[in-house]
């Protein structure tokens, strides 16, 4: 090659070079390496073990979400979640939302577990318009407040009160017998006065009369003085809200006491979701007992079982809840959302984007733009898995379709009987009224 | 040796006072940094308040409950009867100072250990109470879930303590600090001050001496509830929410005794130092470690707080006005004079007769 | 009714055992370190998570851990004493009043034992399952958890056993000399510090013994401790300071409040009462029921 030709050549190859960097730098700029994501959660304090089950879903979402390649429409963009600890406290959680928001400069917020927490600190979100998915929490008033940045995939507490109020019309249909008296033992802060409030709502409403209404605070050493009430009033059902330590020390106290409800005792979840309740409490006390369960029980069952378990379990030492299934399910959603949104260097207009497309999701079983295959070769959706079969947002954020189920513990095993539509071919049927114990 | 007019440590301080004036305009892009000065001259001021009951000699262990009633009390009063927290400042202010005669009164006969025992109690008492009470009477406490403040023009409204941005809420910070501290120590130099200072010394041995110990702890006490309870109505209007749960717990009792001793709990000057060092570190603990490992951040917390309790028992203040009287001599005070005539050891020979 | 109230009055009595096992130790040390033991709560819980671990890992019954358990607790206690407490002391020149330092001291440790519990054994409530668990004695209408009523005979006896250890024994003439007055007992030849180190440990051991018996029915999490100190704190001072009998009548007395009080009232207000009891002493009676010192 003479002169000229490898003149020609460099330049060729420079502006080559030149042009592929220019491309190449253009099109960094253009998308973000990663999407900021801020999780608030009870990581200390009295729901640690929540925040931590939650927690494991999460990370398990976004693990397999930037393996998968992830945000396909941002150049790929991986996700990175932030997690702020709340300590169980509402003002922990404000606190770790105004850090999240304004320091780490997320794009959206999820969170909290608990209802007293999620108040605040979705209004913290609100007042910085950042969107913020809650994953746990039921008060009703956190969607209720004409908070255009807050979306909740989750139950209401009065959800959770219908659910129970029909599982036990339909049984009482089924059977031909059921409770004429009830009785309640609520937690008397946040999430426990707002499921009572529906329970006075919604009970005598079906029917049922109210024979003692009992909260305590949390925290107790005995629940010997509220048993011995409760014995006084004869319920012919108990229905209890209680977080899990004070679960623990109540399931024992009633072992102990062989108090006999004829249509058994309720709880309306928390304590009785946590496996580390069940590992602290013996079989016989929870027999019989129902839960309303936050999602679907029959988890083991689901083809993806397996796959997100065995991770679950090498994060938390035993196997996954619904709490884990909560967490993983509405990182998918907000993959889901990302998917739909247009990137901003202009943090405030992402997130309104991030906002708007929130706004605008539609997943249901036939139409889920994430699927996923399980090892038997089903398909399954992920948003999906913690046993719902749709989400969409109603104008104010809530995700209507959002149920959950009641199951009974026969067994050891809780079987979800309510509604009918969750029953597996194989659930037994209830065992309704229970039997009295010394027939157990 | 000579001094000039004015003393080393008021320059020192006009300085810092630029400084932190031009501090919010410099970080505007920043808002996390300003937010952790407003807390930072927030517990300054909540410990500034607090140590005038210790500067009559006694430790207050539930001096949170203060911050909770001002902040219910202004709070409920807007939310519920559409009145400016600036005048419901002023109306926590008489709330607090009624429970302040509540505890304060009884309290007087009662000594170290036990008072600080008895100020738990009511803090717990009250705290348990709104906690898990929902109205009382016509007043909606609304119980654990506190009180969550109603955002007005999407949360600018300058009329009703409301600012859309960091920056007035840290000026409004900055300047109940500055007055608290004044405040403490234009009492100093009173009459009052001298008592306090008696009476903490040794009671008994100032009241031998006439000093009505009641009347002047009493006091102390009720001027720390009242500029608590203003605190109180700060917090709620910077975070937009108050709760029993943390707004009287005793976790914040502990918090503004912490920054109180670190500074040096019965000086003037040594809550605002405590806060500085405190607050910083507490804030960048959790936000560094926080997520990552539960619990980490609290246990080093701890751990600080042991230490300097172990190794710097009289607090920083000390350490701070030594240090300042070492460079104020250095840099302020004019040389003693060597020649001047007639003094014993100068040069000059001594004038006899 | 009357049978309502015999078993609220049972239950109470139960409760109270356990205030009163957990309020001992703290008596102990409150009455004649005159330390308020911020940390108490946080030492009770690492002793229940040593017989948790114990259970857990190597099978042993938690009642059996106890031999394990408390002499740890009691080197724990000497150590907190020894190499904290003690450098305090030495600092302050009067002695007589309880420095602040201490107290303080005290809370930034219970700040760290309960967040390095956080750290080392996570969050989740631990609880030990053994087969006689749900046994109870049933009188009548009455039910009494057999777990529940061993821990209150344990809180008898250990009441009884550091009474006669302090009233009949030398060990015991020495801590309540160096209780009434340091000066003239370090007079009369008394190693004070070393006294001072011992009755922490004896306090923490007692707290350890209470703290496994505990375990059959309870449960342990890192949190657990503050809420129990708080109401020792309160029962101490009801009971009389340096007053073990105290204690215990203090913790029997709380928990029947509170167990009969929350058979009329909610149990939020029935918990407020014994805060209030806790003031009327402080304010009527500082010296407490029995109180044997001055307050």
């Amino acid at each position: 090659m003479g002169d000229h030709g490898k003149t020609m050549l460099t330049t060729v190859i420079c502006a080559l070079f030149a042009i592929t960097a220019a491309a190449t730098f253009a099109y960094a700029e253009r998308y973000p390496k990663e999407i900021l994501v801020g999780e608030v959660l009870p990581l200390s304090g009295p729901s640690a073990s929540a925040g931590a089950q939650i927690r494991a879903g999460i990370e398990i979402a976004v693990a397999e979400i930037n393996n998968m390649g992830g945000i396909n429409n941002m150049g790929g963009a991986k996700l990175k979640v932030i997690f702020g600890d709340s300590k169980t406290t509402p003002d922990g959680g404000v606190a770790e939302a105004e850090r999240l928001i304004t320091r780490e400069k997320i794009a959206v917020q999820l969170g909290c577990y608990n209802s007293a927490v999620t108040f605040p600190t979705t209004e913290v979100a609100q007042r910085y318009r950042c969107p913020h998915l809650v994953n746990v929490a039921v008060k009703n008033e956190i969607t209720e407040r004409g908070y255009d940045h807050v979306f909740r995939d989750f139950n209401k507490a009065s959800y959770d009160v219908e659910e129970m109020v029909k599982a036990v019309e339909l049984f009482t249909e089924e059977t031909g017998v059921g409770p004429k008296t009830v009785a309640f033992l609520w937690e008397g802060t946040d999430w426990g006065s707002s499921t009572h409030d529906f329970m006075t709502q919604l009970y005598p409403k079906a029917g049922f009369k109210v024979v003692l209404d009992e909260s305590y605070p949390p925290g107790q050493s005995s629940f010997a003085a509220q048993l011995i009430k409760i014995k006084r009033a004869k319920p012919d059902t108990l229905i209890v809200a209680c977080y899990t330590p004070d679960h623990i020390i109540f399931s024992k106290e009633l072992l102990t006491e062989k108090l006999y409800f004829p249509f058994g005792l309720w709880s309306v979840g928390a304590g009785s979701e946590d496996p580390t309740f069940y590992r602290a409490v013996p079989q016989k006390a929870v027999e019989y007992m129902f839960v309303q369960e936050d999602g679907d029980i029959m988890i083991k069952r689901r083809p993806f079982y397996d796959t997100i378990n065995n991770k679950a379990k090498a994060k938390l030492g035993y196997d996954l809840n619904i709490y884990v299934l909560c967490g993983y399910g509405t990182i998918w959603v907000i993959k889901d959302a990302l998917e739909r949104t247009s990137y901003d260097q202009d943090l405030a207009t992402f997130r309104k984007n991030i906002r708007d497309a929130l706004a605008e999701t539609d997943i249901n079983v036939e139409n889920c733009a994430d699927m996923l295959t399980a090892p038997n070769g089903e398909k399954y959706c992920p948003a999906l898995v913690r046993g719902i079969q749709r989400i969409k947002f109603d104008a104010e954020g809530q995700n209507t379709y959002s149920h959950g189920q009641i199951s009974q513990n026969i067994k050891g095993i809780h079987w979800p009987l309510s509604p009918k539509a969750v029953r597996m071919p194989d659930s037994p049927p209830v065992v309704w009224p229970v039997p009295p114990w010394d027939k157990r | 040796m000579e001094r000039r007019s004015i003393s080393f440590n008021w320059i020192v301080a006009a300085i810092l006072l630029a400084i932190a004036v031009i501090i919010p305009f410099v970080l505007e892009k920043h808002p996390y940094y300003v937010h952790i000065f407003i807390l930072v001259f927030l517990f300054g001021y909540l410990s500034t308040a607090w140590g005038l009951v210790g500067q009559s000699g006694q430790l207050s262990f539930g001096h949170a409950v203060f911050v909770g009633l001002g902040g219910y009390t202004s709070t409920i009063l807007f939310m519920d009867y559409a009145i400016t927290p600036w005048i419901g400042m002023l109306a926590g202010v008489i709330v607090a100072s009624v429970f302040g005669i509540i505890i304060g009164y009884p309290t007087l006969r009662l000594r170290g250990p036990y008072f600080a025992l008895a100020t738990l109690a009511f803090g717990l008492i009250l705290q348990t109470y709104v906690v898990n009470t929902q109205e009382l009477g016509p007043i909606k406490l609304r119980g654990a879930m506190g009180l969550l403040l109603p955002l007005k023009n999407g949360g600018d409204a300058p009329a009703v303590f409301q600012f859309a941005t960091k920056t007035p809420y840290y000026f409004i910070a900055l300047a109940m600090m500055i007055c608290a501290v004044l405040l403490s120590y234009l009492l100093n130099r009173t009459r009052i001050g001298f008592y306090w200072t008696a009476i903490r010394s040794d009671q008994d041995a100032a009241e031998s001496l006439g000093i009505n110990a009641g009347k002047y702890r009493l006091l102390a006490f009720l001027l720390s509830c009242a500029l608590t309870a203003l605190g109180g109505t700060l917090w709620a209007q910077y975070f937009h929410y108050i709760n029993a749960e943390r707004g009287m717990a005793l976790s914040l009792s502990i918090e503004i005794v912490l920054v109180g001793v670190v500074g040096g709990w019965q000086t003037i000057s040594g809550p605002m130092i405590g806060a500085m060092l405190i607050i910083p570190i507490s804030e960048l603990l959790r936000a560094e470690l926080g997520g990552g490992f539960a619990g980490l951040h609290a246990l080093i917390y701890g751990l600080i707080l042991m230490g300097v309790i172990l190794w710097l028992p009289r607090g920083l203040n000390p350490l701070v006005m030594s240090g300042l009287k070492c460079l104020g001599d250095r840099l302020w005070s004019t040389n003693p004079a060597v020649n001047t005539p007639g003094i014993v050891g100068g040069s000059g020979k001594v004038e006899g007769r | 009714m009357v049978e309502t109230l015999i078993s609220a009055l049972v239950a109470g009595l139960l409760v109270g055992g356990l205030y009163a096992v957990v309020a001992i130790g703290l008596s102990l040390i409150f009455g004649i370190i005159r330390v308020i033991n911020f940390a108490h709560g946080s030492l009770l819980m690492a002793s229940m998570y040593a017989g948790f671990w114990l259970w857990r890992l190597c099978g042993i019954d938690p009642y059996l851990s106890i031999v394990i358990v408390v002499p740890l607790a009691f080197i724990g206690g000497y150590g907190v004493q020894h190499f904290l407490i003690h450098p305090m002391f030495q600092r302050e020149r009067t002695y007589v009043v309880e420095p602040l330092g201490v107290l303080l001291l005290m809370a930034g440790l219970d700040m760290a034992l309960a967040n390095g519990a956080l750290l080392l054994f996570k969050s989740d409530f631990r609880a030990v399952t053994v087969p006689y668990g749900a046994a109870a004695i049933h009188l009548g209408f009455l039910t009494i958890p057999i777990t529940r009523l061993i821990l209150l005979v344990i809180s008898m006896l250990l009441a009884l056993g550091l009474s006669w250890l302090l009233s009949r024994t030398e060990l015991g003439n020495g801590i309540r000399a160096v209780g009434q007055n340091r000066e003239a007992a370090a007079l009369c030849g008394l190693n004070v510090y070393h006294t001072y180190a011992l009755t922490f440990g004896l306090g923490c051991a007692v707290t350890g013994f209470g703290g496994c018996a505990m375990l059959p029915f309870y449960f342990v999490d890192p949190s657990m401790g503050l809420p129990l100190a708080i109401k020792s704190f309160i029962i101490v001072v009801l009971g009389g300071l340096g007053s073990i009998p105290g204690a215990l009548v203090g913790g029997f007395i709380i928990g029947v409040v509170e167990s009969v009080g929350g058979q009329f009232v909610p149990a939020t207000s029935a918990s407020i009462f014994s805060l209030i009891m806790f003031l009327f002493i402080v304010f009527f009676r500082p010296k407490g029921l029995m109180g044997v010192l001055e307050a």
